[in-house]
């Protein structure tokens, strides 16, 4: 492989991970000043650009990471949320707390209920009992659907900006910034309904996050992603939680690393195994 | 020699090696390897090492700066520390103590 | 009124890379007229605008179809029901109109000793009538597929009912066999008057359907209350 091929590769994957830029910079000086010298294949020398970036960050990475400051005001209030759906009851007496600057994991097994629960957050489904108080705007991001197929993606940024109260050039650039921190561009003017599942979805997670909510909720969005693109949604939630914003994410994949504060797991209690 | 085991005991070395260079003197990423092959560690290549030095930039145990090379890109150069210095000195010891029982039981092997 | 521009100029732009719907908004209203054309003036010009009226429902049904799966994120980033669908019946009467135009350009070739000024009155209340008509049934019914077969049956009733009884004044369209007599066969102006008071009243009908509809569906939830933040 040739030497700048993989340099390039390794600085995206290091930016990936999540390295600063400045120890990035210096890694890949080092890097290329010893392939220079060494006149080594990269590849036998240091393998495969992704591995060696997830090796480099986890040398670089203090550990353990810092104990974060405790959240800022409250900002989704989710409180004795009951749901039947018949006689089956689906979700119980749920309570949720998420302050800004703060990562919450829903979790459970398959039909628990985490879809159903963060529909009522989003208020699109009425539980039968409790209420949800938001303090500020909220988005939302389906799992699939939430995109006009006629539509570019460019259009789907205005439409949704328009309703924020943004300007038409500054949300089609929100919109573009925002695609590319999931490593996507939207211009081409290709519909929505000729995307890949997994663009799709990044276009769905754009439009959530466009107009800056207070409040993210989010339902397993990454369906369709491959494992960069994963790594670059975990990326953007950090960005999100640091400029303060609440983030309330479906998954059930859950990575201790990805720095989440809170876990709410929805599995009901008899069906837990000690 | 069985490559998984070998990598196993570098694991687990490689970084007081890489100090116990830096002691004499400061060198760089690709000058460490070549000392580190005269010394009778052949065959570290730079994915290994450079991690390990970074490891050690993190913990306190090295400090680097960068000098314009001759005829070719800057090179970073790599000092111990007195705290690397400290940990190389205790190491050395534990080190001792430990290839000592170790050598013990395998050479009667070695020997039949 | 930016809002309802915005939903609007997006409507248009998504029914203009419909080929398929544009395609039945422009063929199926001249294949009604030439189905009827060697025989009494009236009938062309009956039919012709029934497919006016027919392919605007469509077009207003599977407009407002589509829409269903972005509304609710729409609501949440602002909008609210009243934007949504004002927006769209804007894009679907202005797209109503232009493709009407031809045809009355037609029936002024094409047909002698007719009041043009109320053809074109009932094709102006026909695209009026049924943008609202097309978007009732995507609220009210859950696929576009209920919705195609209830678009069947008005028209169907439309055709074969006698105008003269009471029943048939139920359906969206009677206004257009009532002026369009008043047209061509130059009657007096009662059918004009009657046929204008049907129509404003099946509008008005229709748009109440449409917003108490998406109303209902887009419903601020009692459970979720936004609270200023801090």
């Amino acid at each position: 492989m040739r030497h700048d091929t993989w340099l390039d590769a390794l600085a995206g994957e290091l930016r990936r991970h999540g390295v600063a830029a400045e120890t990035a910079g210096n890694v890949l000086a080092e890097t290329a000043a010893h392939l220079w010298e060494s006149g080594d294949d990269p590849l036998r020398a240091f393998g495969p650009p992704q591995a060696y970036a997830a090796t480099v960050a986890d040398s670089v990475r203090l550990e353990p990471p810092p104990r974060r400051a405790p959240g800022g005001p409250v900002r989704l209030e989710v409180l004795g949320i009951t749901k039947r759906y018949g006689r089956r009851t689906v979700l119980r007496e749920v309570n949720l707390t998420v302050r800004a600057g703060e990562v919450a994991a829903v979790v459970g097994a398959n039909g628990s209920g985490k879809s159903t629960f963060l529909g009522i957050c989003a208020g699109l489904v009425s539980p039968d009992r409790g209420e949800v108080r938001v303090h500020g705007a909220l988005g939302y991001c389906p799992q699939g659907g939430g995109t006009s197929d006629f539509l570019v993606p460019d259009e789907h940024f205005l439409l949704v900006g328009a309703g924020r109260g943004m300007s038409r050039a500054g949300a089609r650039d929100s919109g573009r910034a925002g695609a590319a921190a999931l490593d996507w561009d939207p211009r081409g003017g290709t519909q929505a309904r000729h995307l890949s599942g997994g663009t799709r979805q990044k276009l769905n997670l754009v439009m959530a996050g466009l107009g800056d909510p207070d409040v993210l909720l989010l339902d397993e969005p990454y369906q369709g992603f491959d494992q960069g693109s994963y790594l670059d949604f975990w990326q953007q939630v950090r960005r999100w939680r640091d400029v303060g914003k609440a983030i309330v994410v479906v998954t059930h994949l859950l990575n201790t690393r990805d720095g989440v504060d809170i876990v709410l797991d929805l599995t009901p209690r008899s069906e837990v195994r000690a | 020699m069985e490559l998984e085991r070998r990598s196993q005991w570098l694991r687990g070395v490689l970084d007081l090696c890489v100090l116990g260079v830096l002691a004499h003197r400061e060198s760089y990423g690709y000058e460490l390897i070549q000392s580190l092959h005269v010394a009778g560690l052949d065959g570290i290549q730079g994915g290994t090492l450079y991690p390990v030095l970074l490891r050690l930039q993190r913990g306190g145990q090295v400090a680097a700066h960068w000098r314009e090379g001759g005829s070719g890109p800057a090179r970073k150069y790599y000092r111990i520390t007195p705290e690397g210095a400290e940990t190389l000195r205790r190491s050395a010891a534990d080190w001792e103590a430990f290839a000592g029982g170790v050598s013990a039981i395998l050479r009667e092997v070695a020997a039949r | 009124m930016r809002k309802t521009l915005v939903v609007a100029e997006m409507a248009l732009r998504e029914i203009a890379r419909r080929r398929g719907v544009l395609a039945i908004l422009l063929i199926f209203p001249l294949a009604f007229y030439l189905s009827r054309r060697d025989s009494h003036a009236g009938q062309s010009i009956r039919f012709v605008c029934l497919g006016i009226g027919w392919a605007m429902s469509t077009a207003a049904l599977f407009a407002g179809s589509a829409a269903r799966a972005v509304e609710p994120r729409l609501r949440l980033s602002g909008y609210r029901s009243g934007h949504l669908y004002l927006g769209r019946l804007a894009a679907l009467w202005t797209v109503g109109l232009l493709l009407s135009a031809p045809y009355y350009v037609l029936i002024r070739i094409d047909q002698e000793h007719i009041r043009y000024g109320a053809i074109g009155l009932i094709m102006l209340l026909t695209v009026a009538v049924a943008a609202p008509f097309g978007l009732a049934l995507s609220a009210a019914l859950p696929r576009e597929l209920e919705g195609m077969l209830v678009l069947l049956i008005v028209v169907g009733l439309q055709m074969m009912m006698d105008p003269a009884s009471s029943a048939s004044r139920l359906l969206p369209f009677w206004f257009s066999r009532e002026i369009g007599t008043y047209a061509v066969d130059h009657t007096d102006g009662g059918y004009l008057t009657r046929g204008v008071i049907h129509a404003m009243v099946c509008l008005a009908a229709l748009l109440a359907v449409v917003a108490v509809a998406s109303g209902y569906r887009l419903r601020q939830r009692s459970h979720l209350r936004f609270v200023a933040r801090r």
